[in-house]
Order: C-alpha cells, then structure tokens, then sequence
C-alpha cells in the first residue's frame, strides 16, 4: 500500500524527520508511538503532503506510484486520508455541500459519474447514524461550533464517505471521552477491510483496546527505531520511552 | 426657494472644491477623477421603458412618472416634486453631508427630484424594484439625482434598488433621503452591478422616528468607483437598524463606505457588518462610526468590518469608531483584515479538493455570511448569483 524510504523532512529549517522506512501493506493496522517532539504528527502530514513541511530526502510511494512531490489534493484523490489531530473551522461551508464535493472529486478521479444529491445524503445519513449523530450535523459549517469529539467524529464521518486507501489518524485518539473513543474505534473497524490500511498516530493504549494493531513502531527523535507487536504498547505504558535510548 | 438652495450649495462647493486628503471621510480616496466629469445636460429625448407592476422607474435620476401607471400600488403612494417641499423637507438630514463639498454640488445639478410618500399603514409583502436607467446624453457626464421617499407611520416597505446602464462612462453622483415614520418597517436593499466604467457616490440618509425596524442591505461588485455614505439618524425611542454590506473589488476598483450611526434616544439597537473581498489592485475604505448621545441609555451597538485580501497588491483600510456619551449602554466593534486561512486550505485539499476550488470555497463561505444577513431573500438570491460568477470570473 504505502512505502516510504529513508524519508527526512524539516520545518523551518529544522530537521524532524532524520531517515523514516515504512511500509503498511493492504489489509493491516500499524501503530506509531513516541514521545511529544519525536516527529510523529510531522510524519503525518509530510505523508498528507502538507506544504508546510520540505521533504529534504528519501519517498513516499503508494501502490508503486512516488507521490513525494505530488500536490495535496492529488495525494488525497490516490487515497490517502489524513484525519487531523486538530481538525479547523471553516464556518460558512456547510458539511453537506463539502463532504460531497470531496467525494465528488474522488468519483471523477475515479472514473465515476458524480454522486447526486439525494443518494450522497442518504448514504451520509446512514453513516451518521452509525456514528450516532443527527442529521442535523450535515447543515451545520465544516468543524464550527464543533465539541471536541464532534470533531473527531466528523473525521470519521469523512473517512467513512471518502473511503480512502489508507487513514492516517494523527491523535485521534486525544481529547476523547471513552463513548466517543468507542465511537470513532467503531468507525475505524468499519473502515478497515483487506484491500485498505490504517496508520494510527497515538501516546495511548487506550484506543488499541478496541483496534488491534498489526504492527506497532516506536519512533524516537525522528526515526522509527523498533518494530514488534502489542506488546511494545505494553512496554511503553510501563516503562516509557528511555529503554529505548539504551 | 429652489433656485436659492441651489445656489447657495454651488457656491459652497466653489468655495470648498473637490474634496481633499486631509477630510477624515476622504483620506484614503482620491476625488482627482471626478475632474473628468461634466454636468450632464438635460436631453429632450423622451425614453420609453417598459416597466412591470412591481416597478418605479427612474430615468437618468428622475422618476418616470409612466411607470407608475403600471404600478401595483399606485393608490398607495402620493409623489410630489422637490420643488413642492419647504426648504426644511428637502434639506432637514445630516450636518455632516450639508459640510460635504460633493453633496452640495449634487443639491446643486439635480432636476426633478422626487418625493414619494408611502400613506400611513402601507403594508406591501411583495418587494417593489425602483430601477435607475442611465442613457448617455453625452461623454463623461456627471449625473445628480435627489430623491425622497418617505414611509410613513405603521407602514411596511421592501425595496431593492438597481442600477441599469449601457456600457459609457458615467459619474452617477446621487442624494437619497429616507423618512421612516413610527411603527414602520423598511427594508432597503441594493445591488451594484455595475460596470467598470462607472463611478458612483451616493449620500443616504436615514431619519428614523419610533420603533422603527430599518435594514440596508448591499453588495457592490464591478464599479470602478463607488463610495457611499449611509447615515442613520435613530431619533425615538425603540428602534433598530441593521446594515449588511458585500463589497467585491478587483482590477483597480474602489469601493468605500462611510456609515454614521446617531443613537440619539433610548433603547435603540444597530448592527454594521460589512465585508470587502479584494482582489489585484482593488481599495477597500471603511469608516464606521457610531455616536451614542448623552441620555440615549441602553443603546445595543455593534460594528464589525472583515477584508479578506487575495492578492499582495489590494489595500483594505478599516475605521471603526465608537463616540459614547450615555454611561448604560453595550457597543462594540471589531475590524479583522488578512488572507485566506492556509490551515483551511491545506484541510479541503487534503480532502481531494484543488487549490482552486478551495480558495473559491472560502472566498465564497466569508462572503457568505454577509448575504445570508440580508433581511430580503430576493437580494439574497441575485447577490450569490452575482458572488458566483464574480468568483468564477
């Protein structure tokens, strides 16, 4: 699914990412730890191409394709997915007309003809129910007003209507109370299947209780430097991260 | 009595000239081109226009009576001339405009004002279009108009005022003055659309009496210059004025608005919202201003003015001022200027949306919010026509 090579990137002329490899194949759930600063959400949106970030070495590939230098919007339409650790406000564009537009755009990227109105809100309205929020959701602007967890969840309300290749969830988990934990980790199960794969950004176990990773990294001053099971959630949760720089 | 008030006004524009720099109303706007404008001469071609039972007609300024044979609610109004009026009717409104060297010169070159008068307890659901034709009498004219229209008491009045000309150039210099009486509402909405050859500067003056519900609503988008001065005299007890305007600007327009609001009595509410989205080497001025006479307690005032500046090159000056002589009052006012918010860019094109189609998507959402204030729904609708095709033009 996604491959990346000795990746390093900087902000600001700052170094974060000091030589990244990973690669998720489709149909698995890998997991990134690390501490505050180690460059977790900067890997998160050098791969959602953020433009903020110069990518001063190694690739990113999707499905064979290098999209190191591909635009944002191109990235997204080759379908990677990035839900924001802090996702904006955007008042004055309504849910409705900007969910559609987006998956609107994938459809054309796809080959497909444009989803008319009435199947996109009954598809939506599906979703929503799923995910427990009123249809009012879609009538209100993108993310304004927004609790904390509504944010979340219209991240996933998005994830879930784009249906992308791969998600990337950078601290979805952050700020959550446990039903809406439960109801984004809900979401996510819905999502992942054979042919897609989830990268999750995250400091806790606690939404691994309910997605079971494949594979878990941890990552330390802009490197991954080890790669094993659940139990190195374990290990982290008991004995943080200084072991590590052993 | 005509003659001496216009004689008067001319020889205080001779006196004064065109405005300068150093007028706090004039600072950031060049009167220079208005020296490429003769007074337009009065042209004995009659035009005919057909006109619909929801329209009055005005033709180069001057209300053509023939519209108001079709006019659905002709026996609702009375007109009279300018002439007809004492010298008090016809120039009881602002001081700050009787200083004004351009409006005196517009009291001065206007014929045939018009004084319209909605009768008491008027009530008309349907929104009346009063539609201004401009014919070229001759090059670079300079147009003055003067009209009155005067609402009175219980009645409730929606108008939506439009500029209509062939593509010439035209300073279309215009005097309006509107009466509301106690208990009426007035909806007042204007759109601009004109073209780039246009510059249009208009004084408004609103004299509201008790319990007065009062709305102005505009977008400009297109005139190569328009400045306008609103001024909201809230003179009873009770009553509320809210002013909505969408400015668009690009190429090297100028757009400018110059609003006074005068609390001068109890328990009166307003509201001034008004956004500028400029493009290339378009100016955007805004001098707002409200004034909350000693006495005019429990004033509920509000000015915000938000310029969302898409090039490097586009200016955006912002004024707003509050003067507040009553000590239980609640004013505020804020003003923000800036680009588009790259964090909302990054988050839609991360969602697969091209740049341009993001940037479109939130110049559209800021403008927006404006329009979806305007108390009419018809100029709702003609004003986000106009924002799409100026967004995609």
């Amino acid at each position: 699914m996604i491959k990346i090579k000795n990746l390093e990137a900087s902000i600001d002329d700052k170094t974060i990412l000091k030589g990244i490899d990973l690669e998720i194949p489709a149909g698995e759930v890998h997991v990134i730890m690390g501490r505050n600063g180690s460059g977790k959400s900067t890997l998160a949106n050098v791969i959602a191409g953020n433009e903020a970030y110069e990518v001063d070495g190694g690739s990113i590939a999707m499905n064979d394709t290098d999209i190191t230098e591909m635009s944002i919007e191109n990235r997204a339409l080759e379908g990677i997915f990035l839900c924001f650790q802090y996702p904006v406000a955007i008042p004055g564009v309504g849910m409705a007309y900007f969910l559609r537009s987006a998956l609107n755009a994938h459809r054309k990227h796809q080959g497909k003809d444009e989803m008319d109105a009435l199947e996109f809100l009954n598809n939506a309205k599906a979703i929503l129910s799923e995910l427990g929020l009123d249809d009012s959701f879609l009538k209100r602007s993108i993310n304004d007003g927004f609790s904390g967890g509504e944010k979340k969840k219209s991240e996933i309300l998005q994830l879930l209507t784009i249906n992308p290749k791969l998600a990337v969830l950078d601290e979805t988990d952050s700020g959550l109370d446990v039903d809406a934990l439960r109801t984004v980790a809900k979401g996510v199960n819905k999502f992942k299947n054979e042919n897609n794969s989830v990268l999750i950004i995250t400091h806790y176990q606690r939404l691994l209780n309910y997605i079971k990773p494949d594979v878990v990294h941890l990552m330390i001053d802009g490197k991954i430097v080890e790669s094993g099971d659940m139990s190195l959630v374990e290990r982290v949760e008991k004995d943080g991260y200084s072991w590590l720089e052993k | 009595m005509i003659d001496s008030i216009k004689k008067s006004s001319l020889e205080f524009f001779n006196t004064n000239g065109l405005p300068s720099k150093k007028l706090e109303n004039w600072k950031f706007t060049s009167s220079k081109n208005f020296k490429n404008f003769n007074k337009s001469l009065s042209s004995d071609e009659v035009k005919k226009i057909e006109s619909d039972e929801l329209s009055i007609v005005f033709i180069n300024g001057v209300l053509d009576k023939d519209s108001l044979e079709n006019f659905k609610f002709a026996d609702l109004i009375e007109v009279k001339n300018l002439n007809e009026l004492t010298k008090k009717e016809l120039l009881y409104c602002s001081e700050s405009f009787l200083n004004e060297s351009m409006f005196n010169l517009g009291v001065s070159e206007f014929e045939n004002g018009s004084y319209i008068s909605f009768k008491e307890n008027s009530v008309i659901e349907e929104v009346i279009n009063i539609k201004n034709y401009f014919f070229e009498n001759g090059q670079n004219e300079r147009m003055s108009s003067f009209n009155i229209f005067h609402i009175n008491e219980g009645s409730e009045i929606s108008i939506i005022e439009e500029d209509i000309k062939e593509n010439f150039s035209i300073f279309n210099l215009k005097l309006n003055k509107f009466i509301c009486e106690n208990s009426s509402i007035f909806k007042h909405g204007k759109s601009y659309n004109d073209d780039s050859q246009t510059h249009s500067l208009s004084y408004n003056y609103y004299e509201i009496e008790q319990d007065v519900a009062l709305s102005v609503d505009s977008m400009v988008k297109s005139s190569f210059f328009n400045k306008e001065f609103i001024e909201v005299d809230l003179n009873k007890v009770g009553s509320d004025a809210k002013i909505n305007i969408l400015n668009l600007g690009k190429e090297e327009q100028h757009i400018d608005n110059n609003i006074l609001i005068n609390h001068k009595a109890e328990h009166c509410t307003s509201f001034q919202h008004v956004r500028n989205v400029l493009d290339n080497k378009s100016t955007a001025v805004f001098n707002g201003k409200v004034i909350v006479a000693e006495g005019a307690q429990q004033t509920d005032s509000n000015q915000s003015n938000k310029n969302l500046l898409l090039s490097l090159e586009s200016n955006a000056f912002s004024n707003p001022q509050l003067e507040i002589y009553a000590d239980d009052v609640s004013c505020g006012h804020g003003s923000t200027t800036g680009a588009l918010d790259e964090n909302s860019i990054f988050y839609l094109r991360a969602r697969g949306i091209d740049y341009s189609s993001a940037q479109k998507i939130l110049i559209k959402a800021f403008a927006k919010e404006v329009i979806d204030d305007f108390s009419l729904s018809s100029l709702q609708d003609i004003s986000e026509i106009a924002l799409d095709s100026w967004i995609d033009g």
